[in-house]
């Protein structure tokens, strides 16, 4: 089952209350059509697959043409 | 042996702290040694393999006896409806709906006790009373489950689902040393058998702080160290040869169960564990042995 499965679960609307960007801890904004976390500043999109956000830096996917400076840890 | 290996295990790490700039800092996976990256991809995998079968193994390994040390670690936290709850490490849901099934009781004395004092009411006005509390059954008690293994988490929302657990519980994919939660946002956060599988515990030990509210509270349920020689002895032949046995027969992996056994006897002791605790800003830490040190309950406040 991939990202693009029919009907994507919302997220959980409390829980907006406590994520942040793991990476810089700064707020996140919600995108419904894209079913998204997405923190501008970076330029990166966590994804939130079945309901749940996905909040690992390496799975997180660039909204801006050019990856994000910093280089990221492995898993 | 254990001893030698350690302080080879020791050596080797200050070795591969001059030389480890390229492959990533040496750690150890069990009794192997490894780059940081390697642990976190073979840890990761080691999870990924048990997490259909993580409960039935816990329960054959421990004789059903991690359930009681669950629940002793729920005793101790104690919490009161209203308590937001962080519980990382947890992808199977065993604490979370624990904490649950405690505010949601807790919670049910409260209302029982309220309602004794409705003796003169009308009907309608107690009625009103019992509709208002009704949706608050939990009493705005919340918990977050985080776990950097979509495996685990996706056997927990199972769980959940299957066990009717929804209200006041979410899921997030999220690494410890590392969390993506604001600052001061949780009254207490746990990790229940989960901080012996992180790589950097200096940094989940920061995270934990960090997100902690002040007055907040740091709970971790860990294996630990058996001083009792007799009891170590036979610890440690159960360990290592049962253990392994019982995971290849039930959950058809060796490997992962081999790894377990000794992840546990490399982590750190008691007093060690409570000094990295004390190193992250945590204040009043203490522990208390169960079984004789087989698991310990560690806890420490953020003041």
């Amino acid at each position: 089952r991939g990202p693009g499965s029919a009907r994507p679960q919302p997220l959980e609307p409390s829980l907006l209350r406590f994520l942040v960007c793991p990476l810089s801890k700064r707020p996140l904004r919600y995108e419904e059509a894209t079913n998204e976390l997405i923190n501008e500043e970076l330029g990166i999109a966590y994804p939130i697959i079945d309901g749940i956000p996905n909040m690992i830096p390496e799975a997180a996917r660039t909204t801006q043409k050019k990856p994000p400076a910093e280089g990221l840890k492995q898993p | 042996r254990a001893l030698l290996v350690r302080r080879g295990g020791a050596l080797r790490a200050l070795c591969g702290s001059v030389r480890g700039l390229a492959a990533g800092q040496e750690t150890h996976f069990g009794f192997q040694t490894v780059t940081e990256a390697e642990r976190r991809e073979k840890i990761y995998q080691v999870f990924e393999s048990v997490a259909k079968k993580y409960d039935i193994m816990n329960d054959s390994m421990t004789l059903g006896i991690h359930r009681v040390w669950k629940d002793i670690l729920m005793h101790k936290m104690n919490p009161s409806p209203g308590t937001l709850l962080l519980d990382v490490a947890g992808g199977t849901g065993d604490i979370a709906f624990r904490f649950i099934n405690y505010v949601r009781s807790v919670r049910e004395r409260q209302l029982q006790r309220k309602l004794k004092h409705h003796q003169n009411l009308s009907w309608q006005e107690i009625s009103e009373s019992y509709q208002e509390d009704k949706f608050k059954s939990l009493g705005d008690s919340q918990v977050v489950v985080c776990d950097i293994n979509k495996e685990m988490l996706k056997v927990g929302k199972q769980k959940a689902q299957h066990l009717g657990y929804s209200e006041g519980l979410s899921w997030v994919l999220g690494n410890a040393e590392e969390l993506p939660f604001d600052d001061d946002k949780f009254d207490v956060y746990t990790i229940a058998f989960g901080i012996r599988n992180v790589t950097r515990i200096d940094l989940a030990l920061q995270e934990a702080y960090r997100v902690l509210k002040p007055g907040g509270r740091f709970l971790c349920l860990e294996f630990s160290h058996v001083s009792n020689p007799l009891l170590s002895r036979l610890y440690d032949l159960y360990s290592f040869q049962v253990i392994p046995v019982l995971g290849e027969v039930i959950a058809g992996d060796w490997k992962s169960y081999q790894y377990l056994v000794e992840s546990i006897r490399r982590f750190p002791p008691q007093e060690e564990l409570k000094a990295m605790i004390e190193d992250a800003g945590f204040l009043k830490v203490d522990y208390q042995n169960l079984n004789l040190g087989i698991v310990a309950i560690h806890s420490g406040f953020k003041l």
